[in-house]
């Protein structure tokens, strides 16, 4: 009665032996850094959330539906989409992790949603994310790309450009709002999605350069042109996007420079040279010194941070005990 | 960059230059002192009520209700114009732009919206002086002189209040016991709402509370245990803040042998259950000896049913010592128990701490091993420095007090080490430091809550802290942990002790009174002085005696000679010294925090109220940035060696914070635990860690997080 004929042998996962090192650090990093929207006090920024203005509000609510959008994008999607392409079984289990954690910041939006706005202004936004032209431009572009049968190596350019690009045109808001003492707890839980970005981008982008490093000149160059006018088109979205949201407070020139300076990092991660010359990369300290998640010395009584991490269980030995 | 450059720069901005690397990889103080500078300009001066005179300032806030009339009338006119004239004359600058910024922020007086600033920071200083001398004009000036030098630091509810017509308590911080009685929880919960809704912050004792699952009224399976209480508690602190100044913030205590121990840790874990998760309390274990005992033979440790406890022994859990009676509770049937392994508490413990920072630890048997008063100290504080003893009230079902026993509530204070060297008068400045603590106990008197109203006219107990060792030692070339550091730390808190129980001493005999209990405390009995009387606590090493040439430093023979004086006058305080974690008070002094290292050269500070602001460590230079190797550089060893040096001096407890990088594990935190206990550490406060980022994806040029 058995289908006798199907001879494919399926491979347990072997974490002592790996291929490349670099999946078992990565692996380590991201489970230590496993967090959930639940342990940051979101509603300890009610009161925050309520001096802003109308307007300041509406735009905090539509990036944040953008980024969901995105961050869903990358869980059901894209980082699905990469694991056919794996070169290991411990890049699949990795890839596992981010479509996971991708959930996990699509989930926190929702939480910042419910605990600052009501039903009626969250809906409003949806209806605006799935209507606004420029962020379904950004979507179909980068879906486009994950389509099946599309070379392995540009889908890796695309979901790192999406990882270490189009999320911060909308990460620019709540860093800009933690600079000026407001939704510093919202921040916190930014920058936890912000922790595990830089990690997926660095990852995707390292799965690339060594899967580029074996194609025949020709196709690297054809890699590289294609990487650089998907990116001149992400730009050119990523502009307009930037001007329809940013305009009224004034801040689309600062967030075009912060744009600048991701698209050279995400261009990076990829291993090639940045586009933007350095003058107008330089984005405002202020944004870019809140990006560091680590070592910040927080107040425990009105927020919980961004640095604690799973802890490695170790038990002790008898010599530990020797007093 | 050059100077004009920077001058059209937004503060934030100027500030954040700091935390990012120059083209040469030097760090841009420069910038900071502009943020400072273009803060005032662009900010402060900007929204700062004009007055064309004193008089017409001080007319205008009274009669505005925004000073208390009562301070003021204390004074002449002619005085009060010559303590402002003086106070104005130190031309004080902020050095940081954190230290400016946080003053203005959260503690100068504003106008009632809130947007334009009524106060600089000479007049907080002049009204806190005037409101702690309390018309005595000699000590008004000497404490506005400490205070405005830099020398002492009134904690934040004092300096934050003192003066203000509408405010807060001047006190920081209450302790309150809950006893295994509705009751005593109720109660406890409205003292929790009426002491937060005032400013301070709150620790509430768990260790009497029955367990999960213990009888009521004797039917098995009834009582819900501490979880339901401590999720009540959570929520009454973040119902109730002080006038939205400072957010209501509470903390529990629980015995290590209290059988909801585990369920009681499980509370802070990243994938807690929302029912059970404590997100905003904190959380403290009493650890005693024994449990250290058992950990070492790898054995068992029994937990107690504390509604068995009080029932055989007549007393509450929390008056047990539990190293003492752990085998014979062990063998009592009457004693319903549980049991974990020891070493695996330890071990949750310090997950527990990965995960969160918590929870507090305090060591039961050396804290009252070195408590010289009669009693138990059985729990600390929210800041784990706070150690006194305390007494279980009973109540009458209409929550009226049957018998009233006594909590603890403690007034703060700090002195700048620096500056205190600097000034070269201990005597004089520990003295000023410790009449102005004095004064905020006698001038509070908490209603609301009167066990604790009672603790303090019966204790009249403060808590002076000390701040910016680390600066100090790193302006005089010294490094943190080393043993001229750690030998520095021994005769500076030696001395310190000496002159506040001198000057405690001196209030005792124009207060004609001691604290009560006195006669049966070790200061009564003279037993306290022996170590000093024995030995000698003065510098040894030839850079140490550098460092307190022409300070006058107390010998052998002026320690018997206090000894006789304090037996026969008596001791005004009961307890005197406790050395907080110092947070925004340090930025405004310009100082590193408490005596611990610091965590970055240049810190990332983030609280709800400013944000996210980058402070340099105090002195810090680019060319003296060896010695400035932070916490999690220097390691746990060099700061439990600092600490316990300081330790045997105070009578009180000290925050001390561990910092581990985010690659150690629960053992490394669990050796550091064993290491603290053997030194006789008596608390530890937080746990804190530092994650690098991931080579490749770190932010360029950052000097926090590049090493």
């Amino acid at each position: 009665m058995k289908d006798m004929h199907t001879t494919k042998i399926t491979r347990a996962i072997n974490w002592n032996r790996m291929d490349d090192e670099k999946d078992l650090e990565v692996w380590n990093r991201l489970t230590v850094n496993f967090w959930l929207p639940e342990k940051v006090p979101l509603s300890n920024d009610i009161p925050s959330w309520g001096t802003l203005t109308d307007h300041e509000k509406q735009l905090t609510i539509r990036v944040f539906t953008g980024l969901t959008l995105l961050d869903t994008i990358q869980n059901t999607v894209g980082a699905p989409s990469l694991m056919p392409d794996a070169v290991t079984p411990h890049e699949e289990a990795v890839l596992t992790n981010i479509a996971f954690m991708e959930a996990v910041h699509a989930r926190s939006y929702s939480s910042i949603f419910s605990t600052l706005c009501s039903t009626k202004e969250i809906d409003e936004a949806f209806r605006w994310s799935e209507e606004n032209p420029h962020l379904q431009a950004k979507a179909r572009t980068i879906l486009d790309t994950y389509a099946p049968g599309n070379d392995p190596l540009k889908r890796k350019i695309a979901s790192v450009f999406l990882e270490s690009f189009l999320f911060y045109s909308g990460f620019y808001l709540p860093m800009y709002w933690s600079s000026r003492a407001k939704l510093t707890n919202t921040a916190d839980l930014i920058r936890l999605i912000i922790r595990d970005e830089a990690v997926h981008g660095y990852y995707v982008g390292y799965k690339f350069q060594r899967g580029y490093e074996k194609r025949t000149e020709a196709e690297q160059q054809e890699l590289k042109d294609y990487a650089f006018a998907l990116m001149f088109e992400l730009y050119g979205i990523e502009n307009e996007y930037t001007e329809e949201l940013y305009d009224e407070l004034g801040l689309t020139e600062d967030v075009k420079v912060f744009l600048h300076y991701n698209a050279n990092k995400a261009l990076q991660n990829l291993g090639f040279e940045a586009l933007f010359p350095p003058e107008v990369s330089e984005v405002n300290p202020a944004i870019l010194a809140a990006l560091s998640p680590d070592s910040e010395n927080h107040d425990f009584f009105s927020g919980s941070g961004s640095s604690y991490v799973i802890g490695k269980a170790v038990a002790t030995e008898d010599d530990d005990w020797d007093f | 960059m050059l100077d004009n450059e920077l001058s059209t720069m937004d503060y934030h901005a100027l500030n954040a230059m700091l935390n990012l690397y120059d083209g040469e990889g030097n760090i841009r103080f420069d910038a900071d002192r502009m943020a400072a500078k273009q803060y005032f300009l662009q900010h402060v001066n900007q929204n700062t009520v004009f007055f064309h005179s004193l008089d017409e300032k001080l007319g205008y806030l009274v009669e505005e209700g925004y000073y208390e009339e009562a301070v003021l009338d204390q004074y002449s006119k002619n005085f009060m114009r010559a303590i402002w004239e003086a106070a104005y004359a130190k031309k004080f600058r902020f050095p940081t732009f954190l230290g400016a910024f946080k003053y203005y922020t959260s503690y100068t007086l504003k106008t009632r919206d809130g947007q334009r600033f009524l106060e600089r920071y000479e007049d907080r200083v002049v009204m806190t002086s005037l409101a702690l001398a309390r018309g005595d004009e000699d000590q008004a000036m000497a404490f506005m002189e400490e205070i405005l030098e830099g020398r002492f630091q009134p904690a934040t509810p004092t300096f934050l209040n003192a003066g203000k017509a509408s405010r807060g308590e001047l006190i920081s911080c209450f302790l309150l016991r809950l006893e295994d009685n509705m009751e005593s929880i109720g109660r406890g919960i409205n003292s929790a709402l009426q002491l937060s809704k005032r400013g301070g912050g709150v620790a509430l004792l768990l260790t009497n509370i029955r367990e999960h699952g213990a009888p009521i009224k004797g039917i098995e399976n009834q009582s819900s245990g501490v979880i339901p209480v401590m999720k009540l508690l959570e929520d009454s602190f973040s119902y109730a803040n002080q006038l939205g100044a400072r957010q209501g913030a509470g903390a529990v205590y629980l015995n290590a042998h209290h059988p909801d121990i585990m369920r009681f840790l499980d509370t802070k874990r990243e994938n807690a259950d929302e029912k059970i998760r404590i997100k905003t309390l904190s959380l403290g274990v009493v650890i005693p000896d024994i449990t250290f005992e058992l950990a070492k033979k790898n054995a068992d440790m029994y937990l107690f049913s504390p509604h068995d406890v009080e029932k055989v022994y007549g007393v509450p859990f929390s008056e047990i010592s539990v190293t003492e009676k752990y085998h014979e509770m062990v063998e009592d049937k009457r004693i319903r128990k549980s049991k974990v392994n020891a070493r695996e508490f330890f071990q949750t413990i310090a997950e527990i701490q990965f995960e969160s920072g918590y929870p507090y630890v305090m060591f039961e048997d050396t804290v009252n091993r070195m408590n010289p008063i009669e009693g138990r100290i059985n729990m600390s504080n929210l800041c784990s420095e706070i150690l006194q003893v305390n007494e279980a009230s009973e109540f009458n079902e209409d929550l009226g007090y049957a018998k009233m026993g006594s909590d603890i509530s403690c007034n703060l204070g700090s002195l700048n080490i620096a500056k205190t060297m600097d000034g070269k008068d201990f005597g004089r400045s520990v003295g000023a430091a410790i009449r102005a603590l004095t004064a905020v106990s006698e001038m509070s008197a908490i209603d609301s809550v009167p066990s604790v109203r009672k603790g303090n006219d019966d204790s009249h107990a403060i808590g002076l802290g000390q701040m910016n060792l680390h600066g100090y030692l790193a302006r005089e070339r010294i490094h943190y942990g080393s043993a001229d550091g750690i030998e520095f730390t021994s005769v500076y808190f030696a001395t310190v002790a000496y002159h506040a129980i001198r000057t405690s001493c001196d209030l005792a005999q124009e207060r004609k009174a001691s604290f009560k209990g006195f006669e049966t405390s070790d200061y009564g009995s003279g037993v306290f002085f022996d170590r000093y009387t024995e030995q000698d606590w003065l510098p040894q090493s030839d850079v140490v005696k550098a460092l307190f040439e022409g300070i006058d430093l107390p010998t052998r023979d002026d320690w018997a000679a206090l000894k006789a004086d304090v037996m026969k006058h008596g001791l005004f305080n009961r307890n005197l010294q406790a050395v907080p974690p110092t947070g925004s008070i340090s930025y405004i002094n310009n100082s590193t925090s408490s005596i611990h290292p610091i965590v970055s050269k240049v810190e990332i500070r983030k609280e709800g109220k400013i944000g996210r602001v980058y402070y340099p460590a105090a002195f810090m230079d680019n060319d003296n940035l060896e010695y400035y190797r932070d916490a999690y550089e220097i390691g746990p060893e060099a700061l439990i060696d600092t600490y316990a040096a300081a330790t045997e001096h105070v009578d009180q407890g000290l925050s001390l914070t561990l910092f581990f990088p985010a690659e150690a594990t629960t053992r490394d935190i669990n050796r550091a635990q064993i290491y603290a206990w053997k030194k006789g550490i008596k608390t530890i406060y937080y746990v804190r860690l530092r994650q690098e980022a991931l080579e490749g994806t770190e932010v360029q040029g950052c000097v926090s997080c590049t090493l």
